[in-house]
Order: structure tokens, then C-alpha cells, then sequence
């Protein structure tokens, strides 16, 4: 309970002093920021586009279809902010010899190094994630309740939670390779399979984001539930986070535990 | 009890062997051949609470390695570390808490923050009491002299004060030790000074265990009690270092001043029990081994060949010392 208190302060000690860092460099932050926007928004135009020459996407209409996207975007917004850091193992921990301070430290290497440094841009998606949400939400004129705002916040965390964990499993290729920041984007991009309804997918794809890399987790039967579609899948989610963590944290230990014998 | 205690320590590295050429590189590929490599060859060690220890040799010898075993980044493939009681690699953290060190040019402070917010987070991270933090960085501020570098970010530093800043962090939760390698590494003669006195000063008062690598024998001379002297991953020497000087230093250069000196001297003189190194208009340097002869009899060969003015004789130094062992003298 105490490691749990003091992981905790340190933690936002770490956010406080990334904070810091990200004012001296906050033009940078907006830049990405902005292109970030824009990115996601030539996305919805593509949505839009499509809906064009059809008035609905396996059985979802264009609004329900742009809730499933905003409610992704937030979590991937908090995910991307929280957990940016793993792609810089490789890169830049490992290559440039950095990771051996890190383990010199009297605190777990993963809190260090997802501590070290926080994505600040990843917020533009957060932001229009939330601005897509809220607007879809009136726009189908569902009831916005406290319990759906509060089930909308707790279950966007625990999407990112889910998101982090995969992110942190496959990090453990940079164990292997400096470009482990690759191995884990590759994996990580398939959470926009989940930005869609996946009946549009073949048996393969739905196994593989359902059961391998539990995608439709995040934000997929939690939009579900908030349309009235699904009562109880959503329920899974924070067990599958749970779980994900437990398993990201021992393939960690064990590829940690692989790298200190090699010692290269 | 040593507080360092290393016993039958083995650590080899596996590499792939690298074959030439294009076809190599898709043998390689295909089917790697590994070639093994011992780094730490079977060596002992034990050092007490409080010693100052320079742990020398040249690129390769194994050093590093030794050093990362026993801070338990690395794990050996055969032999056991026991520091303070616990294995370093079974329980890293546990002996983090307790462990200092400084690696090469690698900071431990946050590059772009002001140099007092990373010691304020190492203490967070250290969990370091309020009172024995501000009492450490009071006296390292004086005795570092980074009272006007505190507030300034770390990317701003020159070399010197970067390196200044990194000591204080090092000993900032009072370690028990602190391992150093190379921490003067491309600094001037007045900062390594500064951090070699502040090395000796935290010992005496804290009773600090010190283990440094260097490839400045200065900072061993001016800072270490011990040497422990490592060589294709053995140990050669192990013992006080002023006895180290006294066994195998007992050769002494003097450079002699010769008014009207015959010329090419040299090449008749060298069958004497000294030795020439060095030969120019009115001054030579030589090299002779106290126990075959004296400066005195020296003089005397010498006085057939010109008018000697003047005599400066040296004692060896570590770095001498060294250069012949590395040279192939065998010792032990």
C-alpha cells in the first residue's frame, strides 16, 4: 500500500516536471496539436463522404457512427498523453545507453520511463474527441444523465488503460531492436479497426481485435452501451484492462530479466 | 564484514561471429554462428565500508562489466555479488536505494529543467527526509560551488558544471557507494580537482565507499587508498597502492643537464645498467631501477662525456608504473 502511495506521488512529481518541459518547448506542442486536428478531421470527412452513397454502415447511421469515433479518440488521447514514452525505449533508452540510469533508479523502470515524458499534443485528439462526442450525443438526442458522463469518463480510461497495456507488451521488442518503436505502432494502429463497427469485418480481423488484441474493448461495446445496442459486454472492459496490465507487467519483467543476462 | 564481496565472478558474451562480404551477411542471417567471449574472467574481490578503491585497466580489460555486475545491471553468468548483504541483480531496487553512480557523460539530471528541480525529484524518488536533503545540498553547493548553477537548465551547463551538478545528485540520499566511472572524463585540471577533493571530503565524513574508474591516473593517485589493477578480464593487482608504487615503481628518470656533451653518447652507453631515453644538445634523459645502481655512479660513467650541470630526478609515477605492466613486465 505505502509502494502504491509513493509510486503515485511520484508519478505526478514526473507529470509536474514534464509539464514544466513541455512550456519551454509549447510552440511545438501546439504545432502538433493543430496537426494532429487535422488528421482526424480529413478522417471524418471520409466518413462523411462515404455516407454520401448510403444511409447506414452495417445497421449504424453516420451520428452513431461519429459517437464510435469521438468515444475512441478519447481514450486514444489519454493513451497516446499517458503512455507516449514507450516508444522512445528502444530509440532512445536503449540505443543511446540511457536505460542504464534508468535501472539505477530506486523506482520500477516502467514507471520511470512512462513518467519521463508525456505526449502534451496527444490532448488536440482528446479535445476533439470530446467536442465529436458531446455534439453526436445531442445530435441523437441521447439523455445526457450524470451516470452517462460518468460512465463515458470511467470507461474512457480504462480504454486507454487497455490501449497502454498492449502498447507495453509489445515494447519489449526493444529489448531486440531499436526500432522497437515500429514493432509497437504496428500493433497499437490496429485500434482503428475499432473505430468502426466490426461487422463490417471478415471472421479474421473481428478475431484478432476481439480476443488477440482486445481493441473492441475500448471504446467499441462501451459506445454500444451508451447507444442502448448492448447492456453488459461493456462490463468486460475494466477486467480486460486488469488483466492486460497483469500480463503487460510480467512480459516486461521477464524481457527485462532476458536483457540483463545478455547485456546487450 | 566487506560491504563488496565478489567471488568467482564470470561473465562471457555471446557474439555472432560476422562473416565478410554480401553472401556473409545472409549466412549470418540465415543461419548466426555465435563466438563466445569471456569479459570477467573469475576474479574476487572484497572491499570494506569506507575504502577508497581504483579499479584500473586498459579498454577491454573487463572493468565496465565488473562494474555493471556489481550494481546489478547486469546479471554473470557464473559466480556470486553480495553488497551490503543482498544479491544487486536478484534485488535491484533494494540496492539501488542504497547505490550511487556516475557513468561516463550520461546525466541522471532532467536535460531541460532547472538543475534544483531534478534534485528536488531525486529526492522524491530517494525518498530522502527533509532535513537531511537541505543539510546536503548546503554543503554541496559550498563545496561544489553551484550556488549560481542551481536555477540554471541542465542543457545550458558546460561540461564542468554539468559534471559538478552530477556528483551532488550522486551523493544527494547519502549512498553507502558510490561506484564513478570515469567522472572527469574530458574536464579541466580545476574541476577535477574540485570533484576529487569532494570525493575524499564525503568519504572521511560520511564513510563513503568509493569505487572509481578512470582513465586518469591522477584522480587514482590523488583519490584511491587501493588499486585493484584488471587485465584481459583477471585480476593482476590487488592491494594498497602506495605499496603497488614501491614494488613495481622502483625505476626513477632523471634528466641531466650536459655542458659540451660528446656527441651520440647513446650508442656508447648502452650496455650500462641504465637506460637512455632521451638524447639532445646539452641535456639527457635517463631511466635506471634502484636496486642495480645509483644516481651516483651514474654521475661518475657520465662525467667522462661533458660538464654536468644540474640533476632533476623524478620517482615514477602510477602512470609509468602502468605503461610498463601493460607493456608485457610481468608482475606477481
Amino acid at each position: 500500500m505505502n509502494n502504491i502511495v509513493h509510486s503515485t506521488q511520484l508519478y505526478l512529481s514526473f507529470l509536474s516536471a514534464s509539464l514544466k518541459e513541455m512550456l519551454i518547448y509549447r510552440l511545438d506542442c501546439i504545432a502538433g496539436m493543430i496537426s494532429q486536428i487535422v488528421t482526424q478531421l480529413v478522417e471524418v470527412i471520409f466518413i462523411w463522404i462515404t455516407f454520401q452513397s448510403t444511409d447506414n454502415i452495417a445497421g449504424w447511421s453516420f451520428q452513431q457512427i461519429l459517437l464510435l469515433y469521438g468515444v475512441t479518440l478519447i481514450s486514444v488521447g489519454i493513451s497516446d498523453f499517458c503512455f507516449d514514452a514507450l516508444y522512445d525505449i528502444g530509440p532512445k533508452y536503449i540505443r543511446q545507453g540511457d536505460f542504464d540510469k534508468i535501472l539505477l533508479r530506486p523506482v520500477h523502470p516502467l514507471l520511470s520511463i512512462i513518467g519521463a515524458s508525456k505526449e502534451y499534443s496527444a490532448l488536440g485528439y482528446l479535445g476533439l474527441g470530446l467536442f465529436i462526442t458531446v455534439s453526436m450525443l445531442i445530435e441523437l438526442a441521447i439523455p445526457v444523465t450524470f451516470i452517462l458522463i460518468a460512465k463515458i469518463i470511467f470507461f474512457s480510461i480504462i480504454g486507454a488503460a487497455i490501449i497502454g497495456a498492449i502498447n507495453t507488451i509489445f515494447s519489449i521488442a526493444s529489448f531486440w531492436t531499436y526500432k522497437s518503436n515500429e514493432v509497437i505502432w504496428t500493433f497499437y494502429r490496429m485500434y482503428t479497426f475499432a473505430q468502426y463497427p466490426i461487422d463490417i469485418y471478415n471472421g479474421f480481423i473481428k478475431f484478432i481485435i476481439t480476443y488477440i488484441l482486445p481493441f473492441v474493448f475500448v471504446a467499441y461495446y462501451p459506445t454500444m452501451n451508451y447507444l442502448g445496442m448492448d447492456k453488459y459486454l461493456i462490463w468486460l472492459s475494466p477486467l480486460i484492462a486488469i488483466v492486460l496490465w497483469f500480463v503487460a507487467i510480467n512480459v516486461w519483467n521477464w524481457a527485462l530479466k532476458k536483457y540483463r543476462s545478455t547485456g546487450s | 564484514m566487506p560491504i563488496i564481496e565478489a567471488k568467482n565472478l564470470i561473465k562471457k558474451y555471446k557474439t555472432i561471429e560476422k562473416k565478410a562480404g554480401i553472401t556473409g551477411y545472409f549466412k549470418n542471417l540465415i543461419h548466426p554462428r555465435y563466438k563466445e567471449f569471456t569479459a570477467v574472467n573469475n576474479i574476487n574481490i572484497e572491499i570494506e565500508a569506507g575504502e577508497l578503491v581504483g579499479y584500473i585497466g586498459e579498454n577491454g580489460a573487463g572493468k565496465s562489466t565488473t562494474i555493471k555486475m556489481l550494481t546489478g545491471l547486469l546479471t554473470p553468468t557464473s559466480g556470486q555479488v553480495i553488497v551490503d548483504g543482498i544479491v544487486p541483480y536478484e534485488k535491484r531496487i533494494e540496492n539501488n536505494k542504497k547505490i550511487g553512480a556516475v557513468f561516463g557523460q550520461k546525466t541522471q539530471l532532467w536535460w531541460d529543467l532547472p538543475v534544483i528541480e531534478s534534485f528536488r525529484l531525486i529526492k522524491k524518488m530517494y525518498k530522502i527526509p527533509e532535513n537531511e536533503y537541505r543539510k546536503n545540498l548546503k554543503t554541496f553547493t559550498e563545496l561544489l560551488q553551484l550556488e549560481d548553477l542551481l536555477e540554471k537548465q541542465v542543457k545550458n551547463l558546460s561540461l564542468g558544471q554539468k559534471m559538478r551538478c552530477e556528483i551532488a545528485a550522486t551523493f544527494l540520499h547519502n549512498p553507502k557507494i558510490v561506484y564513478l566511472d570515469e567522472p572527469t572524463i574530458g574536464l579541466d585540471v580545476l574541476v577535477k580537482e574540485n570533484i576529487r577533493k569532494f570525493i575524499k571530503d564525503i568519504n572521511k565524513e560520511k564513510n563513503t565507499t568509493v569505487i572509481l574508474t578512470t582513465h586518469d591516473l591522477k584522480d587514482i593517485e590523488d583519490v584511491c587508498d587501493r588499486i585493484i589493477l584488471l587485465d584481459r578480464g583477471q585480476i593482476i593487482y590487488d592491494g594498497d597502492k602506495q605499496k603497488f608504487k614501491d614494488t613495481y615503481g622502483n625505476s626513477v628518470t632523471a634528466e641531466i643537464i650536459l655542458k659540451n656533451k660528446e656527441e651520440n653518447i647513446t650508442q656508447k652507453l648502452w650496455e650500462e645498467d641504465f637506460e637512455i631515453i632521451e638524447e639532445n644538445e646539452n641535456n639527457i634523459k635517463i631511466k635506471f631501477s634502484h636496486d642495480k645502481t645509483t644516481i651516483v655512479k651514474i654521475v661518475e660513467k657520465l662525467s667522462k662525456y661533458g660538464n654536468i650541470e644540474d640533476i632533476h630526478m623524478k620517482e615514477a609515477e602510477l602512470e609509468d608504473i602502468l605503461k610498463d605492466i601493460y607493456r608485457g613486465v610481468k608482475i606477481c
